[in-house]
């Protein structure tokens, strides 16, 4: 985490991930990560597939050691405690159901690991499966489920045991578009109702967003930045960051003036006016998000012909190409039919709007 | 159709050579044993049954094979693990030690078996050494020198199948196991070790087909003192020129063989079938 608090003790962390490295065979996939997670709060780690969200995430379910660091649960360190005494249940991607068990056997697994007895197991079982509408299932093999199925189960499974700990490693990628939409939405208020903490792996930013309380954008190793859902969208802290969460128009500029809070950027397609303090003759990328763009005038204006417009339902996307063929982006509310293919249009957007970050050479 | 008529023309070689080498000598040797002057009988084999000495050697073929199957397992089991979570040299060391010691004759590692296993070897010149015993005991000739020989020679028929079988196992799955609480020993008796067992069987199958019907290994190291059945059913062909009832012994050799076939593929099946 990149806020001011740093790396001093956080009195509301409940996970505290303290300076954490870790190398495989001499490359190094993580180092002085720092991560904290409140009590109850859903929180996704997000960012493209390689930056180490899995391996994090494997070290906070001691299922992988650290090379340094340290894991804290509930100001108690755990990060030599194994895997099977931390009480934290994993999510896997592939789901990981025991082929050789049936749904009720898979979901009771975790209770007979923990000696409850058997008296106790059943009635568990029955209520977990329930609480997934698997109960129908309960003696079917897992082999003969589909993969929504399979992951209902996976959950049942995890939760049963009542942990401490929620992890979920890419849960939802294996099913299709809809039945993700579905699950994500039963997911979520499932673990509301129990006010279960939970980390959510995804490289889907859209599914980040639906499913969490704050978000931890990972990138080689590093987490960029950790926010809620709207601040990141509003407000990301690089321009990683905005390439991630949400699509913008990105064009590439330099600073030739400023009066300590705006900024004239000098572009390929002309001024551009932003809030900030950059020093003069920095190079910086700018970026607006398409909502913020409307066709028209503004405090900033390009000149494009629209290369498409593609009516998408609730909204529109213009697709502006500018004299320099740099591409721009504009969504404008509701079907809009009165701007078509070829014609040339003018994208204006407030000085407020525009995202600039420092370009890394 | 026309693929299925191709595979039928590329099998032809096989199949011919082996029905005429194979099969057509079994099928006539099978029905030798059930006949007695032109007419079926089972005649043959009530004589087999009634004869003590032949009891006892069937009751010992089984019984050895049986013991080098359990004692090639116990030594199978812990190494196939090892070497499923072997990778690079290690996992090459581990197969070439598995393959090598097939490449070097039975008959050569017999005798230097015997220099280990005879009443002045290394074996009780060790133990003795030792202080563990004081005078030295007689290993070679006995049933437990044949059972060791044995499971060496057949280890490999042990660990390769649930070898294979471990390796392809899923790793998430002890890891989901751990996650859930499970600890080490219990994830192994409900993981590791339900999920081996199509392995195990066939390890078996393989020992127990193998060591049912040895007879170079026996000859060397227990010699004629105590028969198995593959020993007599030599001798019945060699020396007694008692072809009937060397075609007796042979038939329940191989219905031995058959029923442990059917019966673990049977068995692998179920057990299949479940995951
Ligand atoms: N067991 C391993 N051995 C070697 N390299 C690994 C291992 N696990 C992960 N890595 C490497 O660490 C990096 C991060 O992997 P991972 O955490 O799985 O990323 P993500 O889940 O974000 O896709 C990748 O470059 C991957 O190749
Ligand atoms: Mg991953």
């Amino acid at each position: 985490m990149q806020s001011s608090a740093g790396t001093e003790p956080d009195k509301r962390a409940y996970l505290d991930v303290v300076g954490v490295g870790k190398a495989f065979k001499g490359t190094s996939v993580m180092s002085d990560m720092d991560f904290r997670v409140a009590r109850g709060e859903l929180v996704s780690l997000l960012g493209p597939s390689g930056c180490g969200k899995t391996t994090l995430l494997r070290i906070i379910a001691g299922l992988t050691s650290a090379d340094a660091g340290d894991i804290l649960l509930d100001g108690r360190a755990i990060t030599r405690v194994p895997a099977h005494r931390r009480n934290i249940s994993v999510v896997f991607q592939s789901y990981a159901l025991f082929p050789h068990l049936t749904v009720a056997e898979n979901v009771a697994f975790g209770l007979r690991a923990r000696s409850v007895p058997k008296s106790e197991i059943a009635p568990k079982v029955n209520e977990a499966l329930q609480l997934v509408r698997m109960r129908d299932f309960a003696d079917r093999p897992v082999s003969a489920l589909s993969g929504g199925q399979q992951q209902r189960v996976a959950v049942a499974r995890a939760l049963v045991v009542d942990p401490v700990l929620l992890l979920l490693d890419e849960p939802f990628s294996a099913l299709d578009r809809k039945l993700r939409e579905t699950m994500q939405v039963e997911l979520k208020s499932l673990l509301r109702d129990r006010d279960m903490t939970a980390i959510f792996v995804t490289h889907d930013q859209e599914e980040a967003m639906g499913v969490s309380d704050r978000i931890a954008v990972m990138n080689a190793g590093k987490i960029e930045q950790f926010a809620t859902p709207s601040e990141l969208y509003a407000r990301p802290k690089s321009a990683f960051v905005m390439d991630f969460v949400g699509l913008s128009t990105r064009l590439r500029g330099q600073v030739q003036k400023t009066d300590g809070s705006v900024m004239q950027i000098e572009t390929a397609n002309g001024l551009v006016l932003a809030k900030g303090a950059l020093g003069v003759g920095s190079d910086v990328t700018v970026g607006v998000r398409p909502e913020l763009i409307s066709p028209g005038a503004g405090e900033n204006t390009i000149s494009v012909t629209l290369a498409d417009a593609m009516v998408l339902g609730a909204k529109t996307q213009l697709h502006g190409m500018s004299h320099t063929d740099d591409r721009l982006l504009c969504e404008v509310p509701g079907i809009q039919t009165a701007l078509t293919r070829g014609q040339d249009v003018t994208f204006g957007w407030s000085v407020k709007d525009t995202l600039v970050y420092e370009a890394h050479r | 159709m026309r693929r299925l008529e191709h595979i039928g023309l590329l099998a032809l070689p096989g199949l011919t050579f082996l029905a005429v080498i194979f099969a057509l000598p079994l099928l006539m040797l099978l029905l030798k044993s059930f006949q007695i002057d032109g007419q079926f009988s089972l005649e043959e084999y009530r004589l087999f049954f009634s004869d003590d000495y032949n009891m006892s050697v069937l009751w010992r073929t089984l019984r050895v094979a049986a013991l080098t199957t359990l004692l090639a397992l116990l030594i199978a089991y812990p190494t196939a693990i090892a070497m499923s979570r072997a990778n690079g040299i290690w996992l090459s060391i581990f197969l070439v030690a598995m393959v090598l010691p097939m490449s070097v004759g039975v008959v050569v590692k017999a005798f230097a078996w015997s220099i280990i296993f005879r009443t002045r070897g290394v074996l009780n010149d060790m133990l003795m050494s030792l202080g563990v015993i004081d005078a030295p005991i007689r290993m070679l000739f006995t049933e437990t020198a044949l059972i060791i020989g044995a499971a060496n020679v057949f280890l490999p028929f042990m660990v390769l199948p649930i070898y294979a079988v471990l390796r392809q196992m899923d790793s998430r799955l002890p890891e989901a196991a751990a996650s859930l609480g499970a600890a080490p020993v219990f994830r192994f008796f409900n993981v590791t070790l339900p999920l081996s067992l199509p392995g195990v069987v066939a390890g078996c199958a393989f020992v127990f087909s193998l060591a049912v019907s040895m007879y170079v290994i026996p000859s060397l190291i227990v010699g004629e003192r105590q028969q198995t059945l593959s020993m007599l059913t030599a001798r019945s062909f060699l020396y007694l020129r008692n072809e009937a009832l060397g075609a007796t012994i042979s038939s329940i050799l191989l219905i031995i063989a058959i029923s442990v076939v059917l019966g673990s593929s049977w068995l692998a099946n179920r057990l299949g079938a479940r995951q």
